[in-house]
């Protein structure tokens, strides 16, 4: 099952219904926009903070925010696209506010391996997937936001450009520099 | 890589991944791995970064929605609260504050929210040999860049 398959089933109303029902202050609509978009929004925020603990306050941070702020969502870009650039803000306002960086405790996420695998194959891909979050950690934020967007989460180029502050070509060049460097790095 | 279709490949590599192709486009990038290394090896690295993506922790998104609710549960307030509020604000604004915040700002724009004043990214882009600041080029330096790293500028998914 896709991240898009996760985040959303075809027979469930789409993010824009949801935005205006939570306008009209229907709360179960906000409820099931908090659950298709959290764990997205919590990758961003680890992705930038690198810490389980603060990017948990971040994402929440976010969606309060961006619900306050429903009322003047005029759907230019998609409600994903926004709620993951207020969570790109927050994760920097976080930062800044704490003065420094912190390198540590992305062990602290857990990565995904599919049960379907055996013990011994599930290990393998564990350790792989932990040196592949290591070697991405070491990108910069933007080519770091730029690959885990667009294979993690399917964002265009034009999306990730929003949530990263760029035009969508800058997005893109991010991408495949950050590819080809994560391949230098993995190799 | 010389063959045209990789960059059309190395765009759909991460919609590969992520399972949201559709069969066309699916196979296409099946058949073209089979006799592409280069392309094949991008697929692999493509597939531990998806593999590797980190889930949420259980039970956040139950903590977001409690305090969503909390929030929009809580009574408006009473005038003289308001007053109260900005009479204090006023009194310590008066003795503290000399210039802008620097807190984020309580209101979100209509369409994204906005980077605050004097903001810019914490990161090593640019500082890094090898991150260059992108966002400064034009668009012909960035097709450049783009014909160097072998991928179409157009096409796709993306």
């Amino acid at each position: 099952m896709s991240v898009r398959d996760e985040a959303r089933r075809d027979e469930d109303p789409s993010d824009q219904e949801l935005v205006e029902s939570g306008r009209s202050g229907d709360d179960s609509a906000l409820d099931t926009l908090v659950r298709r978009h959290h764990a997205a929004a919590y990758r961003v925020a680890v992705s930038l903070v690198k810490e389980d603990d603060l990017a948990q306050d971040v994402v929440q941070d976010a969606f309060m925010k961006a619900f306050r702020a429903l009322g003047g969502f005029r759907g230019d870009s998609s409600f994903r696209t926004w709620l993951l650039t207020i969570t790109a803000n927050e994760a920097r306002g976080a930062l800044r506010r704490r003065g420094r960086r912190k390198e540590t405790a992305l062990e602290d996420a857990g990565t995904v391996v599919s049960e379907e695998m055996g013990p011994a194959r599930a290990a393998i891909v564990a350790q792989e997937a932990e040196r592949a979050r290591r070697m991405l950690a070491q990108l910069p934020e933007k080519q770091r936001l730029s690959v885990s967007l667009r294979i993690e989460e399917g964002l265009s180029f034009k999306e990730i450009g929003e949530v990263i502050g760029s035009s969508e070509g800058a997005a893109r060049v991010n991408y495949f520099h950050g590819i080809r460097r994560l391949r230098e790095l993995m190799e | 890589m010389n063959d045209p279709m990789c960059g059309t490949v190395r765009e759909l590599i991460p919609d590969f991944v992520g399972g949201r192709l559709p069969p066309r486009e699916l196979e296409l990038v099946e058949r073209h791995v089979v006799d592409c290394g280069d392309c094949g090896a991008e697929l692999a690295l493509a597939r531990v970064v998806f593999a590797s993506r980190p889930m949420a922790p259980t039970g956040l998104a139950d903590r977001i929605a409690g305090s969503v609710a909390a929030g929009r549960s809580q009574p408006a307030r009473t005038w003289w609260g308001v007053s109260a509020a900005a009479i204090a604000a006023l009194a310590l604004g008066i003795g503290i504050s000399s210039g802008p915040s620097m807190e984020a700002p309580a209101d979100v724009p209509a369409f994204a929210y906005e980077v605050e004043e004097g903001d810019v990214w914490l990161s090593d882009d640019g500082l890094l040999a090898g991150a260059p600041l992108f966002d400064v080029l034009s668009d012909d330096a960035l097709l450049q860049l783009l014909d160097e790293l072998s991928v179409t500028s157009a096409g796709g998914s993306a």
